[in-house]
């Protein structure tokens, strides 16, 4: 490798010209079928995932189908009762939940984490930010199962200490919501410190130039500058709040219980798909479709969030020289 | 031609006398304590026995399977935990089990089912067991010990408080555990408390319902104020952490449970045909070794043993089909 770099770059043999030889001078790329293997290779692995999203999309779109034959939207979106054994699709009980445990995941790893980022990218030294960043991605490498026994056996108990045992019933909204927030927060804190790292130092130096101390400068002008990075960053997490399962699965309640209070037990849309499909539920019911239309509304709830992230990058991006 | 006749005759008795040997799995030495039964070498048995149903029964033909494989059974036998109107279907209708596992007695139109299959079935019934359902309680709730079955129905319908069933109880909020609607306990518990109809417990507030019994327990341990009910095996594992209710007065105990005092109790069943029996000698080991031995595994599965005269005329009639074969 060194020997190549102290050739000249007009070589001969790299430019492609081999045809000289025989008159010709062909400006074509000569044919290599190695790579076109692996070309076409990598657009294998590429298409795998856009045919496996297809899939998943013509699954739910066809079996929910079926299932809103049955049942009106109407009935679907303004019921107040979720009980597919007795014929009540309303979803409401589990999309209240849904946002609910969302919300206070978001209370926490909002806040958390972008004073997380702003430490790292604003006031860490190179050595502790070295040490910090691996740690919190050991944080979203702990499987969500512990998380959700950590929900149910400390942060519950820690609550019904707190508030009273007749207060905070043993499977709550809250309890989840809270892991929930500390399972997404090194999330935010990664997405948030790439956005505020992406800020040119130009800005802050102009900051301290007129006289701004640390903190203004943190506070006022880099986490503006960076409002579209943080922005998307709020939205993907809430979304992967949205979609996130076992958690919610094993702490925040397994009926569907329409109540906006924190200490109750409430289903979501992801812990009710996991808990009816462990039973044995026999394919071709209306309980079985159900799940799909449960997980099609889920499916586009996190598309629509996401597409919205894209959408505020772009609008909101500031391009700095 | 008359002569060929009789040769094939002659032929199909040598034919059903071979059928009639006695067993190659027979033991000498037989561990039934009613002697009725032969002795089963479970080395000797080969094949395989196909069993389906209860989810109830699945646990305790698992207890004795797993006895099986441990002395030396090397055949194979499959069971199907598919709930019992699905075993007697396999059973009955399209006949493809050997063995269905229940926990409700057989009905007359599985019976005609199995009349019409080709070669005929006729059920035969032999009890193992009793499952009772128990009702419990936190052993932190120190004011209900005791309701009866009309009060369980309002506890696991409308009743919004403890007071509302008995002026005694505390005006506390009352919170409901309940087994998964595809379970037989479920149903069970639907058809004794609210006459088959699913809609009062579903409709009830602060319901959680789970096909795991330890999120039942956990939730019901962890709260004065929570109720719930499933299989008396989960109750006696976590028996530390719950007490049981008496239903109409009555404790769920062996000996209520086989006066068939204790209204929550269900018995537990295998179903086989004598034919199969007799032409699968896997299946009459199966089935020998599961009566000789289902009392010593079955307080292990959490259940209660069949009343002990039952249990010798299970045996008579497994031995009946057996006739002449040990």
């Amino acid at each position: 490798m060194k020997r190549r770099s102290f050739r000249s770059p007009i070589s001969v043999e790299s430019a492609g010209y081999h045809e000289e030889r025989t008159g010709f001078i062909t400006l074509a790329r000569r044919a290599r079928p190695g790579e076109t293997l692996v070309e076409a290779f990598l657009l294998f692995c590429a298409a795998i995932s856009i045919f496996t999203t297809l899939g998943i999309v013509a699954t739910l779109g066809r079996e929910s189908l079926s299932f809103f034959r049955e049942v009106s939207f109407i009935e679907f979106f303004t019921g107040r009762v979720w009980q597919p054994a007795i014929g009540e699709f309303g979803i409401l009980p589990l999309l209240t939940a849904t946002l609910a445990t969302s919300f206070y995941a978001m209370l926490v790893a909002l806040p958390l984490g972008l004073v997380v980022a702003i430490y790292l990218s604003e006031y860490a030294p190179f050595g502790v930010r070295e040490v910090l960043k691996p740690v919190l991605e050991v944080l979203a490498g702990v499987p969500t199962v512990v998380y959700g026994y950590f929900a149910l056996t400390t942060v519950t108990p820690f609550l019904q200490g707190i508030l009273g045992q007749d207060r905070v019933e043993v499977y709550n909204t809250l309890s989840a919501g809270l892991v929930m927030g500390i399972l997404i927060l090194p999330l935010v804190a990664s997405m948030c410190e790439d956005a505020l790292s992406a800020v040119p130092a130009a800005l802050r130096e102009g900051a301290y130039a007129m006289g701004a101390t640390k903190l203004e400068t943190s506070v006022k002008i880099v986490v503006p500058s960076a409002f579209s990075g943080l922005a998307a960053a709020f939205i993907l997490a809430l979304s992967r709040a949205v979609g996130e399962t076992m958690i919610v699965a094993l702490a925040a309640g397994a009926g569907p219980n329409l109540t906006l209070n924190p200490f109750r037990s409430a289903e979501t849309m992801t812990g009710h798909i996991v808990r009816i499909s462990g039973g044995d539920l026999s394919y071709d019911s209306i309980d079985y479709r159900s799940l799909f239309a449960i997980a099609l509304l889920l499916f586009l709830v996190t598309l629509a969030l996401n597409i919205l992230s894209r959408k505020i990058i772009r609008r909101y991006r500031e391009v700095y020289e | 031609m008359k002569k060929l006749l009789i040769a094939s005759v002659i032929c199909a008795l040598a034919v059903s006398a071979g059928a009639q040997a006695k067993f190659a799995w027979i033991d000498p030495v037989s561990d039934d304590a009613d002697k009725i039964l032969p002795g089963v070498d479970p080395t000797k048995v080969t094949g395989t026995v196909v069993t389906a149903g209860s989810s109830t029964v699945f646990p305790l033909s698992e207890a004795i399977v797993e006895r099986l494989v441990k002395e030396g059974f090397t055949g194979q036998i499959t069971i199907d935990s598919i709930g019992s109107g699905a075993g007697f279907e396999r059973f009955c209708v399209s006949g493809e089990t050997d063995v269905s596992n229940a926990s409700s007695k057989i009905k007359q139109t599985q019976i005609d089912a199995a009349a019409k299959l080709s070669p005929p079935r006729v059920p035969l019934e032999f009890r193992v067991g009793t499952d009772a359902l128990a009702v419990v309680v936190s052993t932190k709730n120190k004011f209900i010990t005791d309701a009866t079955d009309k009060e369980l129905a309002l506890i696991f319908s409308t009743a919004a408080f403890w007071s509302d069933v008995r002026p005694t109880w505390p005006k506390k909020e009352i919170r409901r555990f309940s087994p998964g609607t595809d379970s037989g306990t479920f149903e069970y518990f639907v058809e004794h408390i609210f006459k088959k109809d699913k809609k009062p417990l579903l409709s009830a507030k602060n319901l959680q319902l789970s096909e795991d019994d330890n999120v039942l327990v956990r939730g019901i341990a962890g709260d004065e104020n929570a109720i719930g009910y499933f299989g008396f095996a989960y109750y006696l594992e976590n028996k530390g952490k719950l007490r049981a209710v008496n239903v109409n007065g009555v404790e769920p105990n062996q000996a209520s449970v086989d006066a068939n005092k204790y209204p929550l109790a269900r018995p537990l069943f295998l179903y086989s045909d004598a034919r199969i029996i007799a032409e699968k000698p896997q299946v009459a080991a199966y089935l020998t070794y599961y009566l000789t031995y289902v009392n010593e595994v079955i307080k292990k599965v959490g259940y209660f043993p069949a009343p002990a005269d039952g249990m010798k005329k299970t045996k008579q009639l497994l031995a009946d089909a057996m006739k002449g074969r040990f």
